[in-house]
């Protein structure tokens, strides 16, 4: 009898698995959406109350005198909040389709990429919002503005990378669900979200600074094209996708390896 | 006939708490050929899902060899796994369907079939929180009729429903079923066993201590059953 090796390759092909992730990622958001009372207007709603917050807090009750430090809390915030939220979500996402993997044989890196590529459509959404309250603010749109899309493709890429290791973490041991997010909450102080990487006098410090932490260095992209109008530092940018690109590629190799070590931890268990 | 599916000296243990080692099973051999319906029998806990399971290629085996006939597919069917609660029915009849490699042509044309088959009227829209354990065998029923499968592993699914509903899905077994594919049928139901299938295994105490025909395998489970 002619046979097939024990092989974990699916079903389905390339381009089978693109359509399954943006149709799980889709049904998802409906499937939230669902869940509330208020349903899509969240997408809106959760960054205008993160805006009001720092409102009343810095600019109300601190009276922070530094000039557009409100938008520059919210750049810094949003385009925080798309890693921070998919790399958590995306780290539950194989022990919680424990019922999918122990009935369907499937790429088990098809269920993170599912919830990061669900992030990254209401990222969109925020990105537009984002854009608009810059508008009002008085911020000039340019061509530099076009910035953003190379600069959101790198956060893709990282946000991928980490949310498929952090999944692959959780499987391992589930008790790593709190260290993904005393992780975040790690990065959310050390990649300048409410501080000002460039105030960091030591030039060596913060050149080191903006290389080992990705999301510093996005983060400041993102403020040098939005809101100063100037072009991104290029080399510190280029470091950031090569970390973005070793991350995904360490995880992609890891899931070619562990799709059977996937379903027993998350299955037997 | 063809071969379909060989298990050769399958074994598989599980890390537990109390065993590092734990054997579900060992030694297992098995050949599945096409148009063959073959139950597997044996107490809860005895290993059955799993085996279905390494048939699946859900799980590797520990140790043995398992070997498909070239480009064959297996889908498993088991009670209400593998179905998003939040989504609606036909959402998860959908994602079902393109998880087996239908096209999202194919899995559109499914769903009106499977809303027909499963009977589920309005709830078919509704999300499956909201579905009673019956609901969910329909669902996941009328869906798995839908994926081509050579292969259809069920692991107990047709023990649920109403008495209505196990008779719809013993014909559409027979008549969906027919031809080259082959079942592996996971049951407590003797009678069941006996309509539907041509042989039976019984898995115990993580071994195979009987194989052939139906009533010969299920006397000897019964002897052995508490």
């Amino acid at each position: 009898m002619p046979v097939a090796p024990f092989s974990p390759e699916p079903y389905v092909t390339l381009n089978q698995s693109l359509t399954l992730v943006d149709t799980m990622a889709r049904f998802h958001l409906k499937g939230e959406a669902r869940q509330y009372f208020l349903g899509y207007l969240w997408w809106i709603l959760e960054p205008l109350l993160y805006v009001a917050v720092f409102y009343v807090v810095f600019e109300k009750l601190l009276q922070n005198r530094q000039p557009d430090f409100l938008y520059f809390l919210i750049v810094g915030k949003l385009s925080f909040i798309w890693f921070s939220k998919s790399v958590n979500q995306a780290s539950n996402s194989l022990v919680m389709n424990k019922g999918l993997i122990a009935q369907v044989y499937l790429r088990k890196e098809l269920l993170p990429m599912a919830v990061i590529h669900q992030g990254f459509y209401r990222q969109v959404v925020i990105f537009a919002f984002l854009l608009i309250l810059l508008l009002v603010g008085g911020y000039a749109p340019g061509s530099v503005w076009l910035w953003l899309v190379p600069i959101a493709l790198i956060q893709a890429l990282l946000v991928a990378g980490c949310g498929m290791l952090a999944a692959l973490l959780v499987c391992l041991q589930r008790d790593f669900r709190f260290v993904v997010q005393m992780g975040t909450l790690f990065l959310l102080f050390m990649s300048g979200v409410f501080w000002d990487i460039n105030a960091i006098a030591d030039e060596t410090a913060r050149q080191w600074l903006l290389r080992l932490n990705p999301l510093a260095a996005l983060i400041d992209a993102y403020r040098q094209v939005l809101m100063l109008g100037a072009q991104p530092n290029l080399s510190i940018l280029s470091w950031a996708l090569f970390e973005a690109v070793v991350l995904m590629g360490l995880a992609t190799w890891l899931y070619g390896r562990l799709q059977f070590w996937i379903a027993r931890s998350v299955v037997a268990r | 006939m063809t071969a379909l599916l060989k298990l050769t000296d399958v074994s598989m243990q599980f890390a537990t708490e109390a065993d590092p080692q734990y054997t579900v099973f060992r030694g297992v051999n098995l050949s599945i050929r096409a148009g063959e319906r073959v139950a597997v029998v044996g107490r809860n806990g005895s290993g059955k899902s799993t085996l279905l399971r390494v048939m699946a290629r859900i799980f590797a085996p520990t140790s043995g060899q398992v070997e498909w006939a070239d480009g064959v597919s297996v889908s498993l069917l088991s009670l209400g796994l593998g179905f998003n609660p939040v989504l609606s029915g036909r959402d998860n009849a959908y994602l079902s369907c393109l998880l087996v490699g239908l096209s999202q042509k194919e899995a559109l044309e499914s769903l009106e079939r499977i809303e027909a088959f499963c009977e589920l009227g309005t709830f078919f829209t509704e999300p499956v929180h909201t579905y009673s354990t019956g609901m969910r065998a329909r669902l996941g029923f009328g869906t798995a009729l839908e994926n081509r499968s050579q292969v259809i592993l069920i692991d107990e699914v047709l023990s649920v429903g109403d008495r209505a509903f196990r008779e719809k899905a013993r014909e559409a077994l027979e008549q969906e079923l027919s031809g080259d594919r082959a079942v592996v049928l996971v049951s407590h139901a003797e009678e069941q066993i006996q309509r539907l299938c041509q042989r039976a295994i019984l898995l115990e105490q993580g071994s195979v201590v009987a194989e052939g025909d139906c009533a010969e395998v299920l006397a000897r489970y019964g002897q052995g059953a508490p």
